[in-house]
């Protein structure tokens, strides 16, 4: 075959690209552009006697005027505020940890990324068992650490208790995710830093504060960010243990979606739902791309 | 104690505390699934019998396993490692092609493509699920392996880690294959692909970590036992009032096996996949 030079079409270039292209457009574009178009209709999921028509803004004002989804944003919200400082916190803890000249570091870091490898359906099943009432595994231990003063709570059963339940279980299951992130971060601190804070007599918690905390910046602005959006995805665990309630206290953004379009079968409004999630990611990369161009340290990413 | 002792003691502690917290569940499962009924599951899981098995059986395996159950869990299993098999299989393939020409075609508006499909990355599957759903009722090839299957087989993430990747291949080496004479499919396949082994192992990992995991979308497109996949078979046994724990332990473990097995073996490079897709995607 000959070469090909520049303004000729190459049938084989177009060959080897096309599979993507399609697919890509088959799979992303047209739904995507499909959830614009339906999010202003009243489309069902399946053919029905109503004929579909145009609502306009009908969608966005049923879903922002409905109590189901503010709730589902404030338990969104509840519960990133809650697995931020605990699962980032396990993962910063864990790599600062594995971070020296350990000669177990391997193994432990295996053992630590178990959790991440674990099918989330498998953690469901155990997990629910660990929180059985009135003798699951954290009932029993709480109690025999209070001496008994702590009385045995229906964790996923009682709306007071459930996201926090649902909360623990995803942060033990991702956490190994941020701990890979936070790894690669402190190795890529440059050691003359840690030099020169031992030279000047900087050690144990203040050297943590000041050489390595403002030395994870783009890291931790990275790992909050990813945090964030995953929690805004919450669904599989919620689905499978409580379906949003109990009282839905443990409903979120994309369970609201799920309802509205499978559950209800209204397409429509559950489209209208999935663009404002798109929207909502969307601004998160958004302040993501302004906090680290914006590095207090100087640093470019 | 010198205070460089104290700090060694302390972080053997931390580390040994870190690795319970990490360790109960999983012996948890493994322990719970020997157990012979789901009364025994329950009555032990507040204790430190929950850690031990007195009268191990594989009982809830040979059940679960059986054709007459009501419960097919070989063929939930076979179903989830088939799709998972041929999308991996067809993402590498697609993807690299893909990737492949656009940093070599010999076309104009190669970067804008380029820029779309990173572009495109910022779309998450959960906006998309429902109407994609509507979408395959109207292709009428919902409750199939297909709508398993090629949905992911096109992913903006992995043609941009393969783009990246494959960059890193002197340009050239491929200038010297052109003008010997070798075609732009021959320059991938003989070049590219030998050189990128590691790329494309970590794009399987990513992309077979994500395909066992698959939830919503065949909870949404799949509606009987022939194509259901193990993640929604395992999940429908929370559905009933008395949940059989013995069998879901059982199945569990079925379904935790492969993936440990595989962690066990290849560890660097799923350690490795995951952090690639963080600081490249």
């Amino acid at each position: 075959m000959k070469p090909i030079g520049r303004g000729f079409v190459s049938w084989v270039e177009v060959a080897m690209l096309a599979p993507a292209l399609v697919l890509l457009v088959m799979f992303l574009v047209v739904p995507f552009a499909m959830s614009i178009g339906l999010a202003f209709t009243n489309q069902p999921l399946l053919p029905g006697p109503i004929p579909t028509k145009f609502v306009g803004l009908g969608n966005f004002a049923r879903i922002l005027s409905s109590v189901e989804f503010w709730r589902a944003m404030l338990n969104v919200a509840l519960f990133t505020l809650m697995v931020i400082p605990l699962q980032c916190g396990f993962a910063l803890w864990s790599a600062i940890l594995l971070n020296g000249q350990n000669r177990a570091k391997r193994l432990f870091q295996g053992l630590f990324f178990l959790p991440y490898i674990t099918p989330m359906v498998v953690v469901c099943v155990v997990w629910s068992t660990m929180y059985q009432y009135p003798s699951g595994v954290f009932n029993s231990v709480l109690g025999v650490l209070t001496f008994g003063l702590f009385k045995p709570v229906e964790w996923l059963g009682n709306p007071h208790t459930a996201l926090v339940a649902i909360t623990m279980l995803s942060a033990w299951q991702a956490y190994g995710f941020q701990m890979v992130i936070y790894m690669a971060g402190l190795q890529n601190i440059p050691t003359d830093l840690y030099e020169a804070a031992a030279i000047d007599g900087v050690a144990g918690w203040r050297r943590f504060a000041w050489v390595t905390w403002p030395s994870l910046y783009q890291t931790n602005v990275f790992v909050l960010i990813i945090t964030t959006i995953q929690a805004l995805q919450l669904f599989t665990q919620v689905n499978i243990l409580t379906q949003g309630g109990p009282q839905d206290s443990t409903n979120t953004l994309v369970h609201y979606i799920y309802r509205s379009g499978f559950v209800i079968q209204n397409v429509g409004r559950a489209s209208a739902g999935s663009l404002i999630l798109f929207l909502l990611i969307v601004s998160i990369y958004g302040v993501m791309s302004f906090l680290t161009k914006n590095d207090p340290t100087g640093e470019k990413p | 104690m010198n205070p460089r002792r104290i700090r060694d003691v302390l972080r053997t502690i931390l580390l040994g505390v870190l690795s319970a917290i990490i360790i109960v569940p999983l012996v948890i499962l493994f322990v719970s699934s020997l157990k012979g009924t789901r009364q025994e599951i329950l009555a032990d899981a507040g204790s430190w019998r929950a850690f031990i098995v007195a009268d191990p059986t594989l009982k809830n395996f040979t059940d679960v396993l059986s054709p007459r159950s009501l419960t097919p869990f070989l063929r939930y299993l076979a179903n989830s490692a088939l799709v998972l098999a041929v999308t991996v299989l067809l993402t590498i393939v697609v993807s690299s092609m893909a990737a492949y020409v656009l940093l070599r075609g010999h076309f104009r508006g190669r970067k804008a493509l380029l820029a779309i499909i990173a572009a495109l990355y910022i779309i998450p599957n959960e906006t998309i699920m429902l109407p994609m759903l509507y979408e395959c009722l109207g292709l009428g090839i919902t409750d199939s392996y297909f709508v398993q299957i090629l949905p992911f087989v096109a992913s903006p993430l992995f043609i941009f880690l393969l783009y990246q990747f494959f960059a890193q291949v002197p340009s050239s080496i491929a200038e010297a294959a052109l003008i010997d004479g070798a075609g732009p499919f021959r320059i991938y396949s003989s070049i590219y692909l030998p050189l990128n082994g590691s790329s494309l192992a970590t794009v399987a990992i990513l992309q077979g970590m994500g395909m066992w995991n698959q939830y919503l979308w065949p909870l949404l497109s799949i509606s009987t036992d022939n194509y259901r996949p193990i993640t929604v078979a395992i999940a429908s046994f929370f559905g009933s009032d008395t949940i059989l724990w013995n069998l879901a332990m059982a199945g569990s473990v079925m379904m935790m096996m492969p993936v440990l097995l595989f962690f066990l073996f290849f560890q660097r490079y799923f350690i490795a996949s995951v952090s690639s897709s963080a600081v490249k995607g």
